[in-house]
């Protein structure tokens, strides 16, 4: 018997790996247990805080029964990649950036809804709806900021789905943000970037004049333009939007010039909005020669730009060259500056800017009400069919709103981008929010 | 309403939970802590000295390992085997080492000699003097052993039913209407039961009750699992836990005869193989195992009787153990097993046997030699059977790695963790939980059940209780009347710790996902059936005084003549 008494301890093994491995999951659960309970509680328990627009708006909530989204369909489509969904089928929203934040977890008492949180979003998601009904079934990106405190008051981008009623088959791209996550060829909106750096690198650039007879041949490479424009001044260049003018300027300005202040601006990072993760830009970084580095400047070559980074870039622009980072949660924290480019070549571009829009655009006539500093763009994607962008941002100290709005495989900047941002900023500076 | 509702929510979390602790703290104090002291069955004089001889196999000479330590020059170190048996005959063999066994100057044959009370014995030129217990000295010996029950089983009783009713409350608040009178009728039956079988028990005189109410305790739990995820069936899994109690009390009646026990571990082996073999040919397959047999409307696990009935054949008795030494036919018979349930795809249970006959084999052989040998074979059959069946070997790709395979193969295991850490320490209440919606919740990951819906700590206590259980076994075995009853319990435990392992380990990514059930919470009939009867092996192996209904009272035991086959003759003994 003793025999057997001793093998016993056999048993004992058993238990005590037993209690090494409860051991070890009570360690990874406090250490990882947040996460665990989070990952799929989003989708089952009512541990979830509210989602909040600008003006209170309830655009996700736990109505004590199970997760809801904003009542009507409208703002829940037009929201849709702000907010994205709970089970997180749009990487970039905020329901899925934010989950851990919004819901309430204790090592103690596992999910609650009493330590869940209210998050305060910066967008009004009544412009959201303006800006998705004027994009009217397009593709398109709609970005618009407060530059002066960085706010993003208007983020739609289409096509979108109702989180609350998901399609069986989602439009394709439907859980892409086309203003944060994706990058478009620029065109001409990016002779802004050009002529920013031709202002700070080319000191006579305002008293040169640019001739254009609709055709140029860089080293028996053609560039083109739509029209011949002549003889021009910079300014008149960058209101005709002058291709052939604007190669040369990137051609004087050098490649690397150029893209020193493509990478400056931003164009090439990945940044964050509140901590949403947003897609960096392309510029040729590797010698291409001067006909390449020609359509590089006016925006096409190998040129992809974030429709977020222009919004950065516009609003350093109207803001005196000083960044005010934009922002998508209201947290309280105080706005973050910082220097973009010089104030001097803020402001030349501002009246490069304003001078595009009443020479070109009708000033006005067009835009009424708005004080409009802008710049079209309609880049060649290289299959038949053109992006339309519309990027800029009104002089106005009462309005003082950035934008960027780019329609894909659309017609053009001026016909079919900068309608869409009529609609919004209007209906902004109608509402006046903050101002 | 609402308002009172949280109220009570909380505060029932809070009495659940302290009563659970308390539970477990009460079982510990009777089962491991409480003097557990031998019984006294003869003695044997050597020299001076008088040696009580407390089992009823015993191994004689000078090892350590020895019952009856002989330190005497030229003894060897097992010189003789002495057991008793059931009638209270005590035989004497020889191990046939150096120096020779003599009963009253007469060599002993090698069938053994019957022993009576003054017997001399000469082993290895050493006089010793054989003294026998008649009854009466028998019961005042008896008398003054420990009776357990300093801490009250009535009170821990009465602790679990409190419990029970809290939990009940819990489930009150989240049930659906129509499925509430079946909840509270079953919660009600389990009360009635307990205390049924607790009155019962006191009326024959026994005392131990403590694994009964952990078993019952590691059931309500099993009730609840049910009530939460499949309120329908509560009436069918009520009839079973009823059933599974009678099971046990008569598989512990049947434990009390040694010899009757013993002398049917063939045909329960031959049984066992049989119901595999049908279980081979004809079965329902269910998501890749076929470990389901359906008739009339009913389906059980054969694999789950089966448990019993290794552990059964699986045990023996030392002298059996000692004089034929070879494991052979047990080799052949649990490698049958382990083959048979792997051909049905039952893998986990397969691992749950496999692990059950390393530490039997160990037990009986004391070989780490062996264990290391099936380890390797086993090693390599696992490698055979993972190159065979291609979602064995991604359940394996998947562990450790099941954030990755959240929408696959981690599935399970991903929704499993996510419950089990939403639940806290305390819980989200009886049936407030999710995870009973996924697939396989209530049997598979019933550990993160319990944590979602009643909390880690409970979860947690759930596998302490299994845990004193085994512990009890180990203590057990040390005053065991014969090792056949102390290595049933041993494999019995080591079984259920096994299963526990897999499903608690598996279902939380510490361990490849094997889908084995937890003992007696898991959802499934069969699985509680074996549980319980499982727990006789228990409570047979329960050798404190008046403790368990399985054990015969020692000073009510009369002796009596040997039975014929029982004589000494030159066939041998059989035992």
């Amino acid at each position: 018997m003793r025999k057997i008494t001793t093998r016993a301890v056999s048993v004992l093994l058993l238990a005590a790996a037993i209690v090494v491995g409860l051991t070890v999951y009570v360690l990874r659960y406090i250490d990882e247990g947040r996460s665990w309970a989070l990952a799929f509680s989003r989708v089952n328990s009512g541990s979830y805080g509210s989602l909040l627009d600008r003006n209170g708006v309830k655009l996700a909530y736990f109505d004590g029964e199970r997760s809801e989204y904003a009542d009507d369909s409208y703002t829940r489509i037009a929201n849709y990649h702000v907010t994205g969904d709970y089970e997180g089928r749009s990487g970039s929203g905020v329901l899925n950036t934010f989950w851990g934040n919004m819901q309430g977890f204790s090592l103690l008492t596992g999910t609650t809804k009493a330590e869940a949180s209210v998050l305060t979003l910066s967008v009004d998601s009544e412009l959201n709806r303006v800006a998705y009904n004027a994009i009217n079934g397009r593709k398109a990106a709609v970005l618009v900021c407060d530059y002066t405190s960085g706010d993003v008051l208007c983020m739609v981008s289409t096509p979108a789905i109702d989180p609350a009623d998901p399609d069986a088959v989602p439009a394709e791209g439907a859980y892409i943000n086309r203003c944060l996550s994706a990058a478009f060829t620029p065109g001409s909106v990016f002779k802004l970037v050009t002529a920013a750096a031709a202002i700070e690198s080319i000191p006579d650039i305002f008293e040169r004049s640019f001739y254009c007879e609709g055709y140029y041949e860089v080293a028996g490479v053609p560039i083109t333009d739509l029209a011949a424009h002549y003889t021009q001044s910079f300014e008149q260049a960058l209101a005709n939007s002058c291709n052939i003018a604007f190669a040369q300027i990137a051609i004087k300005v050098g490649q690397n010039t150029l893209l020193q202040h493509v990478r400056e601006y931003g164009f090439l990072d990945k940044h964050e909005l509140s901590g949403i993760p947003t897609a960096a830009g392309n510029f040729p970084s590797d010698f291409v020669g001067d006909p390449e580095l020609g359509w590089a400047g006016i925006g096409q070559s190998t040129d992809l730009v974030c429709p977020y980074s222009l919004l950065r870039f516009v609003s350093a622009v109207g803001n005196s060259g000083v960044l005010c980072e934009p922002r998508l949660l209201l947290d309280g924290s105080a706005p973050k500056l910082s220097r973009f480019m010089n104030a001097e070549t803020a402001q030349r571009l501002t009246e490069m800017m304003n001078y595009t829009v009443v020479q070109h655009y009708g000033g006005e006539d067009s835009f009424p009400g708005l004080r409009l500093c802008a710049k079209t763009g309609t880049a060649e994607r290289g299959d038949g069919s053109s992006n339309a962008w519309f990027a800029g941002f009104l002089n106005d100290p009462a309005h003082p709103y950035a934008f960027v709005v780019m329609v894909e495989q659309a017609g053009f900047g001026i016909t079919d981008a900068a309608p869409i941002a009529r609609a919004v900023l209007t209906a902004a500076v109608n509402k006046s929010p903050m101002h | 309403m609402s308002e009172l509702i949280n109220y009570l929510m909380t505060i029932s979390r809070f009495v659940m939970i302290g009563l659970s602790l308390v539970i477990l703290v009460r079982c510990i104090r009777s089962l491991l802590r409480e003097r557990y002291e031998a019984e006294t069955w003869a003695y044997l004089r050597v020299g001076r000295e008088t040696l009580p001889i407390i089992h009823w196999e015993n191994l004689l000479g000078r090892s350590r390992s020895a019952d009856l330590r002989l330190d005497l020059p030229k003894m060897g170190r097992i010189q003789a085997v002495l057991t008793r048996n059931d009638r209270g005959n005590w035989i004497l063999y020889d191990v046939f080492g150096r120096g020779g066994v003599w009963v009253n100057g007469l060599p002993v044959a090698s069938n053994g000699v019957l022993l009576q009370d003054g017997d001399v014995l000469n082993l290895a030129g050493h006089t010793l003097r054989f003294l026998d217990l008649p009854l009466e000295k028998r019961q005042k010996l008896e008398a003054k052993r420990q009776v357990p029950g300093r801490v009250s089983p009535a009170l821990t009783l009465f602790e679990l039913t409190v419990f029970q009713l809290f939990l009940l409350m819990q489930h009150a608040f989240s049930a659906k209407a129509e499925h509430l009178p079946m909840i509270a009728f079953a919660f009600a039956a389990l009360i009635v039961l307990e205390w049924s079988i607790y009155n019962a028990m006191r009326v024959i005189g026994r005392m131990g009750f403590e694994v009964e109410i952990l078993a019952f305790y590691l059931t309500t739990l099993g009730l609840s699992v049910a009530a939460t995820s499949t309120p329908e069936d509560m009436l069918k899994q009520l009839i079973l836990t009823v059933a599974a109690v009678a099971l046990f009390l008569l598989s512990g009646w049947w434990l009390r005869n040694l010899r009757r026990t013993a002398l049917m571990r063939l045909p329960i082996a031959v049984c066992a193989l049989l119901l595999l073999g049908v279980n081979v040919v004809a079965s329902d397959a269910v998501l890749g195992a076929r470990n389901w047999l359906s008739f009339g409307g009913y389906s059980f696990q054969p694999s789950e009787l089966v448990k019993v009935a290794y552990v059964y054949v699986g045990a023996a008795t030392l002298d059996r153990l000692y004089r034929r030494r070879n494991l052979f036919s047990f080799i052949a018979f649990s490698a049958i097993c382990v083959v048979a349930l792997a051909l049905i795809g039952d893998f986990g249970t397969a691992l749950v046997f496999f692990v059950t006959f390393l530490v039997l084999s160990f037990l009986r052989s004391g070989s780490i030699a062996t264990v290391f040998l099936a380890l390797t074979g086993a090693g390599l059959a696992g490698f055979l059977a993972v190159s065979i069946k291609p979602y064995i070997a991604r359940r394996f790709a998947t562990w450790g790695h099941v954030w990755e395979d959240m929408y696959d193969t981690g599935y399970q295991q991903t929704r499993a963790l996510s419950a089990a850490a939403s639940g806290g320490l305390f819980g989200k209440g009886a049936g407030s939980g999710w995870l009973k919606d996924v697939f396989a919740a209530n049997t598979d990951m019933v550990f993160a059940m319990i944590c979602e819906e009643l909390g880690l700590i409970i979860a947690i206590c759930m596998v302490l209780a299994l845990l004193v259980l085994a512990l009890f076994a180990v203590r057990s075995a040390r005053q065991g009347r014969s090792s056949y009853y102390a290595i049933a319990a041993c494999a019995t435990m080591s079984m259920l710790l096994t299963q526990l392992a897999l499903n608690v380990f598996g279902s939380l990514d510490l361990l490849p996902f094997t889908g084995v059930t937890f003992p007696f919470v898991s959802r499934g009939g069969s699985s509680l059936l074996s549980c319980w009867m499982l727990m006789a092996f228990l409570k047979g192996a329960d050798n404190r005084r008046d403790a368990s209904f399985a054990v015969r009272p020692g000073d009510r035991m009369k002796d009596r003549p040997p039975r014929p086959v029982y004589q000494p003759n030159a066939k041998g003994v059989r035992a």
